[in-house]
Parts: structure tokens; sequence; C-alpha cells
């Protein structure tokens, strides 16, 4: 049989779209990763402290109405890594003078736009949280008008949470949610994404919270991170599933992402896929993690975070990358 | 409200010879910086050999009506003009290159001043009454300026009883540059 050809020439010389769309380089990887941690350790922070309040549940409080330490530390970190994760989405504007043009102007149909202005709507009410659950401590520094905001709000607290919970979920799939609207690039074009960064955000969040909980609040965060993987596991299938059924330009993208041999870093992006995000970023911690609820003690107790962080950061790189790499819409 | 105008193209890709006059008469007209471009020439090849067939095609922005650089854009930088095209405001835009990732064409690059460039369709000349700059070097007529409110004669019998069609339309973008197909040249 003879083959069909076809051969397309062209004088097109856009750098940043030949030989193919390269826009966003580490930066934005790097802010969805930040961003989703930020709104998992808001969800997470927020939801112990209602359980707490409402129900007994959690952690012993630290007395004067402070929650523990984890609970404490993990929502100032919250608007912290959000902040940090901002800079980098700033740093990535070619023209970062003209950020004001986000905050003059509300377009219903940008995802980027409604991000923006979530992203303004978290700082005050996280960092409201941040100071109620660490009151004992900013009462001592004796600051007027910080004594005034905490007399005014205290009672409020579980209130706050339970807001701050909804605007957490808002910002961990509002990561994913950002790429999935660009139908133009296959790869991204998929309405799981959204759930996929939120659950990895989430996972992601629990396990840096057991990196710095001390040793009897561990256990808590760990069962969290379990349960996390484990559904992350699941929407990953999700994800790869919906890709390879989809048609030609779903499955050509995701076969392009699990089985492609473009690299990243000198290595193949179906190593980093199954490798390190699947195998090392997934399975192995939520062994470990099974392994330690079921009593079986591993003498290195920070591997299984490591590893949870390391693949949360890789899927970020992988998708944005992957997902240019990969030819436009057909 | 309707527009008053509605430009777009009709593009003959029978007599395209590939010179490229129109890219160097846009990059003059617009000082597009060195190493860009804001239309481009295409030579496709199709078929099975000994039966092939050869297409040039000068390709641009398709000034969408759906454009989802349009959608996309979070500052409203990118917005559609009342004569039809799709526009970027450089006093508004950001740089974020949304709509680069946004337009299925390809058609936008960031410019080394830290905005987002595109072909304007020589807006600039169409307010003063003027064709595009590469509309009016092209010296085999391929390309045609067309105000789809009120198509000349010309246009329509040129695209008259051919085989017309736009580029991935199934995107959903409603582009206004209608090529005609070189599979409409005799002996093809
Ligand atoms: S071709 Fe691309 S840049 Fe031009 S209007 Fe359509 S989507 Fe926008
Ligand atoms: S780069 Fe400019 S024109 Fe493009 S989406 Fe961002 S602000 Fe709008």
């Amino acid at each position: 049989m003879t083959e069909t050809a076809t051969e397309i020439i062209s004088t097109k010389i856009n750098p940043n779209v030949i030989p193919h769309l390269h826009i966003w380089e580490w930066h934005i990887p790097l802010y969805l990763f930040l961003g989703g941690i930020a709104g998992g350790l808001l969800v997470i922070t927020s939801i112990m402290i209602i359980l707490k309040r409402k129900f007994g549940i959690g952690p012993k409080d630290e007395g004067d109405g402070c929650p523990c330490l984890a609970v404490r530390i993990g929502s100032i970190l919250s608007p912290v890594l959000l902040g940090l994760g901002m800079l980098f989405l700033f740093l990535d504007l070619a023209h970062p003078l003209y950020v004001w043009a986000f905050y003059t102007t509300i377009q219903p149909t940008s995802p980027m736009s409604a991000g923006s202005w979530i992203l303004i709507a978290f700082f005050p009410l996280a960092v409201l949280q941040a100071m109620l659950v660490n009151k004992k401590f900013l009462r001592e520094r004796n600051i007027g008008i910080v004594n005034k905001l905490i007399d005014w709000t205290e009672n409020h607290l579980t209130l706050v949470a339970l807001i701050n919970s909804q605007i957490g979920v808002g910002i961990g799939i509002y990561t994913g949610i950002l790429l999935s609207f660009f139908y133009a690039r296959p790869l991204w074009s998929s309405s799981i994404l959204g759930m996929l960064f939120l659950v990895s955000g989430i996972s992601s969040a629990a396990a840096l919270m057991m990196l710095f909980a001390p040793n009897e609040e561990k256990p808590v965060y760990s069962k969290i991170d379990a349960n996390a993987l484990w559904i992350e596991l699941v929407v990953v299938g999700l994800f790869v599933l919906g890709g390879i059924t989809g048609p030609a330009n779903n499955s050509g993208a995701m076969m392009h992402l699990i089985a492609g041999d473009y690299q990243m870093a000198g290595m193949s992006y179906m190593l980093w896929f199954w490798g390190i995000f699947v195998a090392l970023g997934l399975v192995i911690p939520l062994v470990l993690e099974f392994l330690e609820g079921a009593g079986v003690h591993i003498r290195f107790p920070l591997i299984a975070p490591v590893l949870v962080l390391v693949g949360g950061l890789v899927l970020r790189f992988l998708i944005v990358f992957a997902g240019q790499t990969y030819h436009t819409f057909m | 409200m309707a527009k008053q105008k509605n430009y777009g193209m009709v593009i003959d890709t029978r007599v395209c010879v590939g010179c490229s006059a129109c890219v160097y008469a846009c990059k003059s007209e617009n000082s597009v910086p060195e190493g860009y471009c804001r239309d481009w020439v295409v030579q496709e090849t199709n078929g099975t050999y000994p039966k092939l067939s050869m297409e040039n095609r000068s390709e641009r922005c398709q000034h969408c009506e759906k454009a989802p650089c349009v959608t996309y854009c979070p500052t409203g930088a990118s917005h559609y003009a009342e004569d039809g095209t799709v526009q970027v405001n450089r006093s508004r835009c950001t740089g974020c290159k949304a709509c680069l990732a946004a337009c299925p064409y390809d058609a936008r690059f960031v410019h080394p001043e830290g905005y987002v460039d595109k072909c304007s369709l020589c807006k600039h000349r169409l307010d003063q009454g003027l064709e595009t700059a590469c509309v009016s070097v092209c010296p085999t007529k391929s390309l045609n300026l067309v105000d789809f409110n009120e198509p000349d004669q010309e246009a329509l019998a040129l695209m008259n009883g051919k085989e017309v069609y736009r580029q991935k339309e199934h995107a959903g973008t409603r582009p206004s540059l209608y090529w005609i197909s070189a599979r409409n040249k005799p002996g093809v």
C-alpha cells in the first residue's frame, strides 16, 4: 500500500508557538502547586477548627481558645504560601507593571479574572483566621488595632472557619479549572482536572502538616493524607481514562503524557508520570501511611509526606509542560 | 446591536504563489519585531504519490466572531472592535498569556515590549478606508478584504460554486477567514 502523505512547510516564526506553544515556564506550575497547598491548608485547618468547636473531635487545644499547634501553623502558612505563589504568577507576567489591570475590571467569562478576584477575597479571611487561632500569642504583643480586631471577631471563629473551608475548596479547584477551560490545549481540556488539583492540594497540605505537627498530632494528618491520596488515585485514573477514551485530540494528548518520550529535565514524560508521580508520589506513600495506620512502625516517618509533596509538585509541572508541548486543537 | 462592519478575508489559494510579499508588507507596515510575525505562509502538500496536490496559503489571526482569546482575557485587553475585528488594547495587556493558550490557531505572540501582539487586520488603515497592507501588496490578488455585512459582488462571485472552507470550524470560533481550496484548480 502506498502511503498518503501530508507535508506542511510554514514560514511562521513566532518563538512562543513554534515548534510548540511554550508560554508558561516554571513560574506557573510552582504557583499552581503553592496555590493548591494554600487551598488545602485552609480546608483542613478550617475543618479541624469546626470539628473541635462543634463536636469536640481532634487533637487537644492549646488553651485560651487556641487550637493545636498544627492547625495554628497551618493557618499562618496558608496565606503565606498563597502570597508566595502569587509572586510567581506576577513574575510570569510579560508586563508586570500592568498588574493593576486585573483589578479594574470583572471579566465574567475569564477564569483568570475570576481567579484573581478569589485570591483577593481569600486574604482578609485567611489572615483573620490565622490571627484568631493565634490570639493568645498576639495578645501578649499588645498591638492596639490587632487586639480590637480580635475582640470584635473572636466569638465568630467557627463562622470564619466555615466560610474559609469553602474558599479553600474554591482556590484548590480553581488551580485546575484555570487550565481546563483552555480547550485549544487538549490535555488540559478535561473537566476533572479541577478535582485532581483539589485533592492533590489537600493531600499535599496534609503532608506538610504532618511534617511540622508534633508527634501526638501526626496520626490525624496521616489519616487525612491517606484518604486524600486514595481519592486522588481514583481521580487520576478517571483523568487518564477520560483522555484515552476521548476523541483524537484528547487521546493523543493523553498518550503524549502517559506514554510520551518527550523529555522534562532529561527524563521522558512517561517515566515522570508513572514512575515519579503515580508510583513514588501516590502509591508508595499510600502504602506507608496505611502501614503506619495499621500500627507497623516505619523507621523514617518523614518519607511519606516528602514523597507526597514531590508528587504534587511534579504533577503540576507535568500537566503544564505536557499540555504545551502537545500540538494544539486539530 | 449589529456591528456596523464585519471585516474578514476571502483567500484564494488557487492563485497564491507563496511569494511572502504579504508577510514582508505586514512586517514593515506594523513594525513587527525581528524574529516574529503577524502573518505567515503555509505550503501544504497532500495526496499519494504520484497524485500530489499542493496548496499555498497566507495565514493570520482569523478575527473569530466567537474568539476564545477574548473570552479568556482577564483584563478586557483583547476585545471585539466595532468593525468586527479582534484587537488588543496595549495599555491594558498584562502579558499573562491566557490568550496565547486559548487561541486554537497559534496566531499570537508576546511582543518584546511586554504586551501581546497579533494581526490587527491593519485597523489603522481600515479606519482610513484603506485596504490592509497584505491585501494591497498581493501580486496575484489571492488576498481579498471583505466586509461580510456588505460583501461586494466580486467577493461573492469569487466564492460562488467553489469548495470554500474555514479552518478548525469545529472549534466553534466562527473564524472570519474563508479559503478557496486549491482543489478547485483544474486538473486536481
Ligand atoms: S485566531 Fe486566535 S487570536 Fe485571532 S481572534 Fe481567533 S482566537 Fe483570537
Ligand atoms: S496577555 Fe494581555 S491580551 Fe492576552 S489574555 Fe493576558 S491581558 Fe489579555
